[in-house]
């Protein structure tokens, strides 16, 4: 029962790992963490290794190219060499996402079912309200705040005129 | 006695809350001004594309809010410590009321000149006269003289309680084998609610406090009408 329990624990923790590899394109593996590895960071521009490390002979002879005057390269010839040293444009990196509108959905839902469980538990589990809330005894019960001038520096009873007796407009 | 949803202080009974409420209002103002700063700032660090790697040192800034904050907090220590003392000033009190907490109900003493002593027990929801408020009467209010210095001495018999009147400004533990002293005054005559401010026990929300101010003239002629308990 233990065994299985902490199997299922190690287990676990291996099908997340092998998923986070998987998301990274297999391109980190756990031993590789400590050496220079590229990112695309928006305050870090320029990685510490190329995108690409294992040019094929079209892209070694580009590299070649390079060596020479750089107003010889065509605008593609320009764009393939980007594409080697950088995975992402910053554009492409800063772009923004729809994820805020599944947080918003989320949060939207779950505040929607408490007022649902909120709304049952008011028509099926509370007790009536005591007498005391009854319109007639709030009123009795103002009034009797009104006679007792309960907060006359700024509160109920400034808010009485007591020459008219009624409310002050 | 508080209004229905009400967020602030109620207005006050005596000197000493006047005091308080003006002393909230400062410190409230700089809580405000102060998270407001805060808040604007995040906000700023948020909402920014701009990045900063490679700060070393800032004394100047570091200087600034160290000492800033030291001088803000000497300007809110400064009026605090006036009123504390000012709580604990010399006067000469007209009368001596004892307040003992009992489970669940206050019981006072006064002791002057005969020993008049009574129990104030919350009024039950459904035995309430129209118009009176919930969970806040008692059957016998605490009686006492307006404008007049009051000395307090408040004890438990059992656990702790405490006797609290928000409008007056008083808030003072109940211990029982202590005898803890508190200063009233009222500037104005009628009622004063306060409700146990200590959990106590299962009906500690239902052990109020009422204060029932009237002329010195109609004070005596009220405790001629107590009788020995």
């Amino acid at each position: 029962m233990l065994a299985t329990r902490v199997f299922s624990l190690v287990g676990k923790r291996a099908i997340s790992t092998s998923v986070c590899v998987r998301a990274h394109g297999s391109v980190v593996k756990s031993e590789d963490y400590a050496l220079p590895s590229y990112v695309d960071r928006r305050d870090y521009p320029l990685p510490d290794v190329a995108h690409v490390r294992h040019l094929s002979a079209s892209q070694k002879a580009l590299k070649e190219k390079e060596k020479a005057s750089w107003s010889s390269l065509s605008m593609d010839e320009k764009v393939e060499l980007y594409r080697i040293q950088f995975k992402e444009s910053f554009a492409e990196m800063n772009r923004g996402s729809n994820e805020w509108k599944t947080v918003v959905g989320a949060a939207m839902f779950f505040i929607g079912f408490t007022a649902i469980l909120i709304i049952l538990e008011k028509r099926y589990v509370y007790g009536p309200l005591p007498h005391t809330f009854d319109k007639e005894w709030v009123a009795m019960q103002t009034k009797r705040m009104l006679d007792l001038k309960v907060n006359p520096v700024d509160g109920l009873a400034s808010k009485w005129d007591y020459d008219k007796k009624e409310w002050k407009k | 006695m508080a209004t229905p949803a009400q967020l602030g202080l109620q207005n006050a009974t005596s000197p000493i809350m006047e005091e308080l409420i003006a002393f909230h209002d400062h410190a409230l103002m700089i809580i405000f001004l102060i998270s407001s700063l805060v808040l604007y700032i995040i906000s700023l660090m948020l909402t920014t594309k701009l990045t900063h790697t490679s700060t070393m040192n800032a004394q100047e800034i570091e200087m600034i809010w160290t000492i800033l904050p030291a001088i803000i907090l000497i300007m809110i220590a400064l009026p605090s410590l006036r009123i504390l003392y000012m709580t604990d000033e010399f006067n000469k009190p007209y009368l001596t009321l004892k307040a003992i907490g009992h489970q669940w109900y206050w019981s006072y003493e006064y002791s002057d000149y005969e020993d008049l002593a009574f129990d104030s027990y919350i009024t039950p929801t459904y035995f309430l006269e129209p118009g009176e408020f919930r969970l806040l009467e008692v059957d016998n209010r605490t009686t006492l003289p307006m404008e007049a210095d009051i000395r307090m001495l408040i004890t438990s018999q059992d656990v702790l309680h405490s006797w609290a009147v928000p409008s007056l400004g008083v808030k003072t533990d109940a211990i029982p084998g202590r005898l803890n002293q508190a200063m009233l005054a009222s500037m104005r005559p009628g009622l004063f609610y306060g409700q146990c401010s200590e959990i106590c026990g299962s009906n500690h929300s239902f052990m109020p406090i009422v204060l029932e101010f009237i002329y010195f003239q109609d004070f005596e002629v009220w405790a001629s009408y107590l009788y020995i308990v």
